[in-house]
């Protein structure tokens, strides 16, 4: 298999000497031929030859192309004619001819070699492009990748937060009922054991009925300091004295757009308000109300997260009644309220959502009655549920 | 030993149960003692009788099961019942795993209780006979001179009283004499009581030699 390609190389080198042979016989035939016909041909065919051997064959056959050519000119051209020897007088026009045909060798052969390296950088410059261009698209998908990821990742961060929030408030209300459990615990397990001494007090023989008063009293007590923890626990929920100031509803609404603008986006839900050109202020706890519209809104919010076949929109709305009270209403497109829970709905501890506490409307139903107005559910024409409430404007003299 | 001088111990830290479980003890004619913390209950003169303790769980100072635990380092060993207003399960199988007699979620009934307790002193009871038992065996055998207590070591160990005279340097008549001594001192009616008491000995005590 060696073979084959030395083979080749020779019958290369072959071709490329026989070339100069050729092309030399050729100019010599030619030059001849030319002689006839007019007295002095000059040397242009050999000069051919060499620079058409030096460009297609190489240097080698070039130099041979030169001497083959310096013998011919030698033995055809130069008195004595029809032999090597070059006399005196023609040495000069002898030396001119071979030191051309060399220079004129050198330089097809230089041009040779500097077109092949001007392919060269010329291939070497294509194959550079491709690769820079192949590496364009590699970092181009790289980013693209690293843009679906950072996507991802950012969705988990936004599940992990929520289910951050979603625990703390678990977890918040697991310490609050271990704590209220113990506390109306105590009381009840001194009722019962009270009640089981009384029995066993009256059930001697004679039955002391002193021990067993004593046990009855306590079983009073204690009943009324059950009802004191949980009337106390009530009190905690229901803050009984909310701060008292003017605010301006409008104001509370833009800022809690703000506030839910993050979870509207998320949810892909449009939000939209509709806010009265001139609210009186109404008197309140800022904090409080703050609190019923975003419940009211992130209701709303999650009414739509499962809807596909209708727009996703929230609307917030305020307006002035002619009844002299201000009416806020959020009005969503979800899946509305299933009529067998519409009694229940303010009612804690209520809830549709698998991971609701049940305490959102019944917070804010208490908060606007507190206020001195009113929180109600309506159902819309065709779609979702509108919560609206009303509260009460500051007339002069109030504050 | 007669019911009535048991003792029960009370620690709860909320007065109205801890009055209660009282009252319900009190009425099958049980003396009973209260502790409103452990702090208290440790401090506190505590009668020699057979006992035990109704322990609540949560208490202000240290919780029960570290008294638990304060009470086994001090080598007391009372029977526990504990009472608790929120039993998690962890809590009471580390409760019971550290020997605790009955664990009990407030609100319970009284019969329970009275039920716990009763067998909580069943076992007291026991365990304070044999120490008892005990520390008798254990006189007597201090009242023993040290060539007495050489001679019922080899006794026990099965030498015949040739070989201990052999052993101890001592004629096997000397031997004879100690070994009567040995048996009056220590109320053994034949030999095979007295090696049940040299193992209870020596079961019972590292310093026995």
């Amino acid at each position: 298999m060696e073979k084959i390609p030395s083979t080749r190389q020779l019958a290369s080198t072959i071709l490329r000497f026989g070339l100069a042979v050729a092309l030399v016989a050729a100019a010599l035939s030619l030059t001849l031929l030319l002689q006839s016909v007019v007295s002095t041909a000059g040397f242009l065919f050999f000069y051919i030859a060499v620079v058409v051997t030096t460009w297609f064959a190489g240097r080698w056959p070039g130099g041979l192309a030169v001497v083959l050519s310096a013998l011919a000119v030698a033995y055809y051209f130069t008195p004595p004619v029809h032999s090597f020897e070059v006399d005196r007088q023609s040495l000069p026009v002898f030396i001119e001819f071979a030191a051309s045909s060399v220079v004129v060798g050198w330089f097809s052969s230089w041009r040779r070699q500097a077109e092949a390296e001007l392919r060269y950088a010329r291939d070497e410059l294509q194959l550079r492009v491709a690769e820079r261009t192949a590496e364009l698209s590699q970092s181009n998908e790289q980013l693209l990748a690293e843009m679906a990821e950072r996507k991802r990742a950012e969705e988990a961060y936004f599940e992990a937060q929520a289910e951050v929030a979603r625990m703390t408030r678990m977890s918040a209300m697991g310490a609050l009922a271990a704590s209220i459990s113990h506390e109306v615990n105590q009381p009840l397990a001194a009722v019962v054991t009270n009640a089981d001494a009384c029995m066993m007090w009256l059930s001697r023989e004679p039955p002391n009925l002193e021990e067993a008063r004593t046990a009855v009293e306590c079983i009073a007590q204690q009943g009324t300091r059950a009802s004191d923890v949980v009337q106390h626990i009530r009190a905690m929920f229901t803050k009984a004295t909310p701060e008292r100031a003017k605010v301006q509803l409008n104001d509370v609404i833009r800022e809690v757009v703000t506030l839910v603008e993050g979870a509207a986006l998320r949810n892909q839900v449009l939000l939209q308000t509709e806010l009265a050109a001139e609210l009186p202020a109404t008197i309140g706890d800022r904090v409080q109300l703050e609190q019923v519209i975003v419940n009211l809104m992130l209701n709303g919010i999650e009414a739509m997260s499962n809807v596909a076949d209708r727009p996703r929109r929230l609307v917030i709305r305020s307006q002035m009644r002619d009844t002299g009270d201000v009416l806020v209403a959020v009005e969503d497109l979800g899946v509305g309220i299933d009529p067998k829970n519409e009694k229940r709905i303010f009612d804690a501890f209520f809830t549709t959502k698998a991971q609701g506490m049940g305490m959102g409307l019944s917070i804010s139903h208490s908060i606007v009655e507190a206020h001195g107005g009113r929180l109600w559910a309506s159902r819309n024409r065709d779609y979702g549920v509108t919560m609206q409430f009303t509260l009460p404007v500051e007339r002069e003299n109030t504050l | 030993m007669k019911e009535s001088e048991s003792i029960v111990f009370v620690v709860d830290d909320d007065a109205a149960v801890r009055d209660s479980v009282q009252r319900l003890i009190a009425s099958v004619g049980l003396r009973v003692l209260t502790y409103g913390s452990t702090r208290e209950f440790l401090n506190g003169k505590r009668p020699e009788a057979p006992a035990c303790l109704v322990l609540d769980v949560r208490l202000p100072d240290a919780s029960g099961l570290e008294l638990q635990r304060e009470l086994a380092e001090a080598n007391v060993h009372i029977p526990i019942i504990f009472i608790t207003g929120h039993a998690d399960v962890p809590m009471s199988v580390r409760a019971m795993k550290a020997g605790a007699v009955e664990f009990l979620t407030k609100p319970f009934r009284g019969q329970e209780l009275l039920d716990a307790i009763q067998d909580a002193l069943a076992k007291d009871r026991v365990a304070w006979a044999q120490r008892a038992q005990m520390a008798e065996l254990r006189a007597r055998y201090d009242s023993l001179t040290p060539r007495e207590k050489e001679v019922l070591k080899l006794v026990a160990s099965g030498l015949l009283n040739k070989q201990i005279g052999a052993e101890l340097g001592t004629s096997e008549l000397t031997v004879k004499t100690q070994r009567g001594r040995v048996m009056e001192k220590m109320g053994a009616e034949s030999l095979a009581d007295l090696v049940k008491m040299s193992e209870k000995l020596s079961s019972s005590s590292t310093t026995y030699k």
